[in-house]
């Protein structure tokens, strides 16, 4: 070697290195999906990691900052942005930590680049109620602790301590099925985890490619790195629309305001009524600023590039008189149906999403900001949305409540109780009650072969949920729920309502009728068109 | 001929005065109507409640209901105006109804006979327990004063077992009441005297968590000087909550009426109503 220090990672190093992972992963993000663990059909694992990285990358694209600190930040905040799912949150927590680490610094050397892996592995750990040991969190702990032994070497390098962090993801992959029950009996490892394997040798593969040096045997360029540096040059923009209502609204002035933050701009209107369309990669921003003229109406935010995203305003919402509390509702929810009852229940605004579709922190900020209402109660209506949500409160001035509900029941019971003469607290009390009173089955088709919770279970068959929790397996519908509400107890609820998914036909909505009413006639039942997609059945026991 | 009584009560259907009051006190009733397709029927003449709630079941278009006519009215306060010199005559809201209008009406036609139309802006009991106020009064100054101090004071919350009739009357505003929705609720609806509007205070899912919720709120309204429990077929449930009422309300008589099939046309069955007159 010619110098004593190596090279150390600078701006440029670094946004190719996450331009790598982006597209290793891309590649691999199926075999994540395939990881989950669970029999239910939310393997969206690897979906959700790829779009949060996809977010943390989208605004490294355009940057020429020549500061690894620089592009640590946009990481961080893109990524914060775009969290999906539990294991996007915890990537962005890890991108956080590692710009906290790197703060101020134009290049890091092996030392500090270890010190920086492990530090985004206690800011992930520091961002979880509950860490659990077997996940993401403990692979990116092995990768950290792996570099910095790496680090210590007399000729530590660049490439060597991010291959030992990969090693080290690696191993402890391996390992997470003797960490975790679960794992173990359904034969695979965790998907998280593998997802950060995989962000980890996309930059290897990045880096040993820059480090090659013509005096070593040429590395085979990775297919991966090369798709990762030709992303569209437009980037991932948002199809965003919506409606200012205001007075004496200036269009030029609006117009020359928005042109800055987008392209395909489209100002037009009357004084008391402007409608609004532009392409951009910032509608937060966007929404900001016209809000500042006028009342937004009709906000819709198109995802153009991923999945597509629907942010629909209630129909009404221009012509409903104001909520004496001043309080706003925003839930999750997908399905035709059951976005039709938790509007006509008085949601201000929908974020389309939910079990195989979680929605990104910034679609419920859209959400929020869109709600004519300085205080929010957002609904995320699924386990792997609620850290996600909780992230938006930090994101907003408005005053957010995060109301803990985990599935489509919860959801419902908490609106039902919401009452537009009491305050924000009043309402998020009694929600959060009549939210836990309520018990949910649902039932599903195994998308897998696994054991769980005791039962074995074949891909195809009739699984049901009791909350969240795999209890019964069987052949048909009716079955499974009789076994549900058996085991619930039937004596000790009055009030069963289906919610029809989209997979169920009339016979079968009808069979499972018939069947809970002859063996359970001490319960009224009620069906509800949900629509919703994986479930043919959800229902609410109460 | 006997000297003339100084003066009448006359109420319409819709008070659900217990027959015990109405031969007690000599209360003049006018009924309302209610039709399934072209049939008519006189509230609680031409059909009992039982008979009602029958033909609710099987009927495959829901019933209307109308107001009695001035007509109607007018030979009643004729046939009064023979042995007493005055009368004070006691409707459901005309916000809800257009009875008072009627009876109104119906008074103008007949001349020498002082008629004191009282739009009492509530419905069911407190329009007994307003005929009895009056009733026990010495003069029609003095009832028309009594009655009309109360008027504001009136309050009914009402359970209803499913939207669907109030929706079909078009007695609540969805908006306001957010139950803009397929799902069945059980809205807990108020009536008072300053709301245009029918009012939903709160909605619930079951019946068995409904009935404390609609205790609760009328505890939070207490003192009052009367109160009743009001039902649709659901006698059991209306003397539960009244016995439980009776526990801690000593000294209130807190008597059960059944819901008359006009109003049970908007209510549905199963419907319970607190019903009370503020102190």
């Amino acid at each position: 070697m010619a110098s004593n220090s190596p090279p150390g990672v600078d701006g440029p190093l670094f946004k190719r290195a996450l331009l790598g992972s982006l597209s290793w992963l891309a590649a691999n993000h199926e075999e994540a999906n395939r990881l989950n663990v669970f029999p239910v059909p939310d393997g969206d694992t690897g979906t959700n990691m790829l779009l949060t990285l996809q977010s943390a990358v989208e605004d490294i694209k355009d940057s020429n900052a020549a500061e690894v600190s620089k592009i640590a930040k946009l990481a961080s905040h893109g990524s914060l942005m775009g969290a999906r799912g539990n294991s996007g949150v915890i990537l962005s927590q890890i991108f956080r930590g590692f710009a906290r680490a790197v703060e101020g610094k134009s290049s890091l050397t092996p030392r500090e680049l270890a010190a920086a892996f492990e530090e985004a592995a206690n800011a992930a750990y520091r961002a979880v109620n509950k860490p659990t040991e077997g996940t993401i969190l403990t692979v990116a702990r092995e990768a950290g602790r792996a570099a910095t032994a790496a680090a210590s070497e007399p000729d530590a390098s660049v490439p060597s301590v991010i291959a030992a962090a990969t090693q080290g993801a690696r191993a402890a992959v391996l390992k997470t099925p003797s960490q975790l029950n679960i794992l173990r009996e359904a034969g695979v490892v965790d998907a998280g985890g593998f997802g950060l394997q995989i962000i980890l040798e996309g930059m290897l593969k990045t880096v040993e490619e820059v480090d090659a040096m013509p005096d070593r045997p040429a590395a085979a360029r990775p297919q991966a790195a090369q798709a990762a540096l030709e992303l569209p040059e437009g980037g991932w923009g948002y199809c965003t629309e919506f409606l200012i209502e205001g007075t004496k609204l200036d269009t030029e002035a609006i117009r020359n305001q928005i042109e800055a933050l987008g392209n395909s701009v489209m100002v037009v209107g009357e004084p008391e009524l402007v409608k609004v369309h532009v392409h951009t990669d910032d509608p937060t921003r966007v929404i900001a600023l016209a809000g500042r003229y006028g009342k937004l109406l009709k906000l819709n935010v198109g995802d153009m590039s991923t999945q597509h995203r629907r942010i629909l305003e209630s129909e009404a919402a221009g012509a409903k008189p104001p909520r004496p509390n001043g309080v706003g509702l925003v839930a999750v929810v997908a399905g035709s149906g059951l976005v039709e009852i938790f509007q006509g229940l008085g949601v201000d605004v929908i974020v389309e999403g939910g079990q195989t579709m979680n929605p990104s922190t910034q679609d419920m900020l859209i959400a929020i900001e869109s709600v004519p209402y300085d205080e929010v109660i957002l609904l995320p209506n699924n386990r792997n949305v609620i850290l996600a949500a909780k992230q938006v409160a930090s994101l907003t001035k408005k005053k957010v409540h995060v109301l803990e509900t985990h599935s489509v029941p919860e959801g419902v019971a908490a609106v039902v109780a919401f009452r537009p003469d009491r305050s924000g607290a009043a309402n998020v009390a009694a929600m959060k009650d009549e939210a836990e009173r309520v018990q949910t089955i649902e039932v599903t088709h195994a998308v897998r072969d696994t054991r769980s919770n005791g039962l074995r279970v074949k891909k195809g068959d009739v699984i049901g949920l009791i909350n969240e929790k795999l209890e019964f397996a069987g052949r048909d519908y009716a079955e499974v729920v009789n076994k549900a509400l058996g085991k619930l107890g039937p004596d000790s609820y009055e009030l069963v309502t289906v919610y029809r998914g989209a997979g169920a036909s009339e016979d079968e909505l009808e069979n499972l009728q018939t069947a809970i009413r002859s063996n359970f006639p001490g319960l009224e039942v009620e069906v509800q068109q949900g629509g919703q997609q994986h479930y043919p059945f959800i229902l609410s026991v109460e | 001929m006997a000297a003339k009584r100084p003066f009448a009560v006359v109420t319409d259907s819709t008070a659900d005065l217990p027959d015990e009051w109405r031969d007690r006190y000599g209360i003049e009733v006018v009924p309302l109507k209610v039709l399934f397709g072209s049939e008519t029927f006189r509230d609680r003449i031409d059909i009992t409640d039982d008979e009602f709630f029958r033909r609710l079941a099987t009927a495959t278009k829901l019933p209307t209901t109308s107001a009695p006519s001035p007509g109607e009215f007018a030979e009643v306060f004729t046939r009064l105006a023979k042995d007493h010199s005055g009368c004070i005559s006691i409707h459901i809201g005309a916000r809800l109804s257009a009875t008072a209008e009627a009876a109104r009406v119906g008074a103008q036609s007949v001349e020498g006979f002082k008629v004191n139309v009282i739009d009492s802006k509530t419905v069911t009991m407190p329009l007994a327990f307003l005929c009895r106020v009056a009733a026990e009064c010495a003069t029609l100054e003095e009832a028309s004063a009594a009655v009309e101090e109360r008027v504001s004071k009136c309050r009914v919350l009402a359970l209803l077992d499913t939207l669907k009739y109030i929706e079909m009357g078009g007695r609540v505003s969805r908006a306001q009441a957010m139950i803009g929705t397929m799902l069945d609720l059980k809205p807990l609806l108020l009536v008072t005297p300053d709301s245009p509007d029918v009012k939903s205070v709160d909605r619930v899912r079951t019946r068995s968590r409904a009935i404390p919720r609609m205790v609760e709120y009328f505890s939070a309204d207490l003192p009052v000087e009367h109160v009743a429990v009001v039902h649709a077929q659901a006698p059991d449930e209306a003397e539960t909550i009244a016995a439980n009422l009776r526990k801690t309300l000593r000294g209130l008589e807190i008597p059960i009426g059944s819901i008359g099939c006009v109003l049970a046309t908007h209510t549905g069955p199963k419907a319970l109503g607190l019903v009370y007159i503020k102190k």
